[in-house]
């Protein structure tokens, strides 16, 4: 009989203090207690509801779907500044190919899905192949992607399609059964296009990085690049990939802006990218590579919405108390993740020394 | 005495010279497409200078000095996003403290109330002070400088709007526009300002061992410890300047048009801080810095704006130049570009020696 490897000894209880855990429940934990208070202050005037729940996913949806390639990048090591440009330029080209030439919006989603794939695709080939640090590729990334946008036009343009407008309009109710009818709950509450899509794509990435070989080999290159590749794993296909999945991401995350907005600006999501990567930081992220949880980053979606929400049900705060409390948010964070961080690298030498 | 011969292949090699050819390649279509380019006149209405080259070095001073702090940053390994942030709380806390020009402007020449140089000294102050925090998180915390200064740049536009309520002040009061829109020997105010920032940190940098401990520690954070630097006290200075040159750049900024505005003043500047010190082949891995690159990197950026600006392409266009510059800057500089490169300058300067 093999030798049982000590880690498999863990109790059920230290299976789940797992330090990389420590940031997720400290995001989760940390949404509670504002939730609480919330529910708390605000629960006479409706904050307790769940169309203010929802509401609370739906408008970060595409922040949050970006957030999601983001949080892949972010495991690798890397970084992607380029996002919010891509998903600009996907509602420019959308925009620009529906309402100016005619073309149907799934030809024009086309488009921008391979304009924004492969984009993804050459920068992380860059960033592999030529070893370019990957915050100066996606900063021409961004650039590029931002400058095209405003050489297709520098005026909004407003999209009307009957398919666009049916995927904006695309409502899926609460409701409850009522004397033998379901009826909708009151404040009504629905899902729409962009939230489906947001918990489908959180969905598709908690299993890209828990089930599938990629997912591990994105952990593995995170952890230690060199290593990985010692290992024999596929790094420069790895890499590729996550930098194309982020593309799509942001890809898919423009076109979920455009639901909203219903029209393409070649300024819209002006810095959306630090936001998309404030969420996934905010989650458990590490910059540093090799920790991460799809969890987190929903987590860190909703905590960087329900302060917003609060600011709004409180009516006398100005707007931007959202972005001091955001940051000093990412400040607290951080300084736990590091707290984190520190603890268990000295129990690691603790335990070379001892053995 | 060594004789210091003239070495070709270290001409070729140094990021500098490229640069330079760079920018002069531009120059030289700009020149082809409007020989009026490089036209300078004298404006006697204004006594300055006036003319496209006077009005690149103009419009490239902020960028340039922030440049100066940001070539250290990035020579530690790092990299500062809060200089757009501290710009525009820099103009916030400026404006903020000449609101009084607003109420006593009908009473013209009472501009005694509160003292000038509290509007110079109180950006400056604080912006070195939100540097010293950036500095503490990094050097005492251990954080990654990305991360340590994406906090200010979310919260610093949020407290440059607390500073002033959210309002936007304008001021007519004129020793302010002095440091935006004088000028002093002919030439406007910010090149002056640029050319003394420029000078100071060069020498403050080059003339003690500042600037040998900051590429040590850029290179070896645990070697140079051990060697006896204090690492965290050169992290410290070094973000503190970049603060303080944020604060320089935010008074210039909003000297040119009297006024704060929060939300769009600085608007990436920490992007093109960056790319100027890029440019001026400075490795982002950090390390060996140059000054003077980043110098010239910054005019560059600015000479393809107002390229873009002056035939009339669509302004925002600038970004997609940028893009195709920082392409060109980055194969050139990468490890499998420059190997290759390296190689065939050795082949020549072997045949050289061979035929000599």
């Amino acid at each position: 009989m093999p030798e049982r490897i000590p880690e498999q000894r863990q109790s059920f209880a230290s299976r789940f203090l797992k330090p990389q855990y420590v940031m997720v429940y400290a995001t989760v934990g940390i949404f509670i207690l504002i939730y609480i208070y919330g529910a708390v202050r605000f629960g006479s005037i409706g904050f307790t509801t769940l169309r203010t729940f929802i509401n609370m996913f739906k408008d970060n949806a595409y922040y949050g779907i970006s957030a999601v390639g983001m949080t892949l990048v972010l495991i690798t090591g890397g970084i992607d500044l380029s996002v919010a440009s891509v998903a600009c330029l996907t509602g420019m080209i959308v925009a620009y190919g529906t309402t100016v030439l005619g073309f149907h919006p799934a030809v024009c989603m086309l488009v921008a899905l391979i304009v924004g794939v492969g984009l993804g695709v050459l920068q992380g080939a860059a960033i592999h192949y030529l070893n370019v640090p990957p915050f100066i590729t996606t900063l021409a990334g961004n650039f590029l992607a931002r400058g095209v946008c405003s050489l297709i036009s520098r005026e909004s343009i407003s999209v009307s399609h009957p398919m666009i407008d049916a995927l904006a309009g695309w409502k899926w109710y609460f409701k409850k059964y009522v004397d033998g009818e379901w009826v909708k709950i009151k404040p009504i509450a629905f899902i729409n296009v962009n939230l489906f899509v947001f918990i489908v794509m959180i969905i598709i990435g908690t299993i890209i990085l828990q089930k599938t070989k990629f997912g591990r080999n994105i952990y593995a290159i995170g952890g230690n690049e060199q290593s990985a590749k010692l290992m024999g794993l596929p790094v420069a296909k790895t890499k590729i990939m996550v930098y194309g999945f982020n593309g799509l991401c942001s890809v898919i995350a423009g076109f979920a802006y455009l639901l909203e907005v219903k029209s393409g600006w070649n300024l819209a999501l002006n810095g959306g990218e630090l936001e998309a990567i404030t969420c996934a930081v905010i989650g458990g992220t590490l910059l540093t590579g090799g920790v991460g949880y799809m969890v987190g980053t929903l987590f860190g979606v909703l905590l960087k919405s329900v302060i917003p929400a609060l600011i709004t049900f409180n009516g006398n705060l100005l707007s931007w108390w959202g972005k001091i409390a955001t940051g000093g948010l990412l400040a607290l964070f951080i300084v736990i993740q590091r707290i984190v961080v520190t603890t268990s690298e000295r129990n690691k030498s603790k335990k070379k020394e001892a053995t | 005495m060594k004789k210091k011969s003239f070495n070709l292949s270290g001409v070729m090699q140094s990021k500098i010279t490229w640069a330079v050819v760079a920018e002069l390649l531009i120059l030289l279509v700009c020149f082809i497409i409007r020989p009026d380019f490089f036209s300078i006149k004298y404006q006697p209405a204004t006594g300055m200078l006036y003319g496209s080259l006077i009005d690149i070095l103009n419009r490239s001073a902020e960028i340039t000095i922030i440049a100066m702090g940001m070539t250290l940053v990035i020579a530690l390994g790092g990299t500062d996003l809060s200089v757009g942030s501290l710009v525009a709380l820099s103009g916030a806390l400026a404006l903020k403290f000449l609101r009084w020009d607003v109420l006593v402007y009908n009473t013209p020449g009472d501009y005694t109330v509160k003292p000038f140089i509290l509007v110079i000294l109180v950006p400056l102050a604080v912006c070195t002070l939100m540097g010293m925090f950036n500095g503490f998180m990094i050097s005492r915390i251990g954080m990654q400088p990305i991360i340590a200064t994406l906090i200010l740049m979310v919260c610093g536009r949020g407290i440059a709007q607390i500073v002033t309520n959210g309002k936007q002040f304008t001021t007519l009061y004129s020793p302010f526009r002095v440091i935006g829109q004088g000028s002093l020997f002919f030439l406007p105010m910010p090149i002056i300002i640029t050319a003394v920032v420029v000078i100071g940190v060069s020498l403050f940098v080059r003339k003690t061992a500042f600037g040998t401990m900051v590429e040590s520690v850029g290179i070896n954070p645990s070697a140079s410890r051990l060697s006896g630097i204090d690492s965290k006290k050169i992290i410290m200075i070094v973000f503190a300047l970049t603060a303080f040159l944020s604060a320089i750049s935010g008074l210039i900024t909003a000297s040119r048009v009297m006024s704060n505005d929060s939300n769009n003043f600085g608007i990436n500047f920490e992007m093109d801080a960056i790319l100027a010190v890029v440019i001026g082949g400075t490795n982002m891995s950090g390390g060996k810095f140059s000054l003077a690159g980043t110098v010239i990197g910054s005019i560059i950026i600015r000479t393809i704006v107002t390229f873009v600006y002056y035939f009339g392409i669509v302004s925002e266009a600038t970004m997609a130049f940028k893009a195709l510059i920082i392409i060109v800057v980055i194969v050139l500089q990468s490890e499998p570009v420059r190997k290759k490169m390296s190689k065939f300058g050795k082949k020549k300067v072997t045949g050289g020696v061979q035929h000599a």
